[in-house]
């Protein structure tokens, strides 16, 4: 793999994307499973790249010292790291309704994906039925990042892509 | 058909439509086994006249804490000082054991063995145990 050069601007940028996607976890955070987090983390991806990488772990490793490190911040290590990995495959699409069904699948399947740790800790009972419970609120999940996806995709993706022409 | 297939969004949405069916079946079918408390816990309280109270709860509390916590709608009471340790307990049932006093304090076990971690982290496991006595120090 290349090695991705790290300027100046670029840790101004990562710095952003970091305030950018604390500030909008802790807007919606009354929502339970409602959030913006998914949505920025895709368009910061289609937009800056690999880059995205540093801001997510900058990111999670901030939640990290915010909120102390318990099993949710494990989640946390792989799910978005793992969002912009599936976003990286599919930076070719242009239209919003690929990303917004990414985005929805992605939320539908996050209680299953966190439920991984306790599948290693407590096994498949315990992993089985802590997704079981989760799942109503991975549906709202899915289903409002779908929705946020479809109705934030084009205008955001403008704004960046402007950005991004004009500065990068 | 063959063609609504072939186009990868279509088939994409049908698969997120499907898995959110499936998810929906699932809940309906387990929810309710799911939620149900899984691990069956007893605790006692042993007071300063070696008098004996029995709980027990079904519960999915990872830590003794949590289990205490679920166990007061059953009328134990406690109270503590938050440490660097966790909860440490100095009230149970309302009676206060006093260190400083006499020497006295809670002690923790979980099936006949002292507890190794505080009531925050002591974990919690199907058919544990534990047992909350009054303790003076010799």
């Amino acid at each position: 793999m290349r090695r991705a050069r790290i300027s100046v601007y670029d840790i101004v940028l990562i710095g952003v994307m970091v305030a950018a996607l604390e500030s909008v976890k802790l807007a919606l955070s009354f929502l339970p499973n409602v959030e913006l987090v998914t949505l920025l983390i895709i368009l910061f991806t289609l937009a800056f790249g690999k880059k995205t990488y540093y801001a997510v772990v900058s990111f999670v490793v901030l939640e990290g010292l915010l909120y102390g490190f318990g099993i949710w911040w494990v989640m946390y290590i792989y799910t978005w790291p793992l969002l912009v990995c599936f976003t990286r495959i599919l930076r070719r699409q242009k239209d919003g309704m690929t990303f917004a069904l990414l985005s929805g699948a992605f939320g539908l399947g996050y209680g299953a994906l966190c439920s991984t740790p306790y599948l290693f800790l407590s096994g498949v009972h315990t992993a089985f039925a802590w997704w079981v419970a989760g799942i109503p609120f991975d549906i709202i999940h899915g289903v409002s990042n779908f929705v946020l996806m479809l109705i934030l995709y084009k205008p955001l993706r403008k704004v960046l892509e402007y950005s991004w022409k004009k500065n990068g | 058909m063959k063609k609504f297939f072939e186009n990868k969004r279509n088939l994409a949405i049908v698969i997120i439509v499907v898995v959110l069916a499936a998810m929906g079946v699932i809940y309906a079918l387990f929810a309710s086994r799911a939620t149900a408390g899984s691990k069956n816990v007893t605790l006692a309280v042993v007071n300063d006249q070696g008098a004996r109270t029995e709980y027990s709860c079904k519960t999915d509390a990872e830590y003794l804490l949590d289990v205490m916590k679920e166990l007061e709608k059953d009328g134990l009471t406690f109270e503590g000082e938050e440490s660097a340790y966790g909860l440490m307990i100095d009230t149970v049932n309302g009676l206060r054991a006093d260190y400083e006093a006499n020497g006295a304090y809670w002690y923790f076990y979980v099936n006949g063995e002292a507890c190794m971690n505080g009531v925050s982290t002591e974990p919690v496991k199907d058919g544990s145990a534990f047992e909350i006595v009054y303790t003076k120090a010799e």
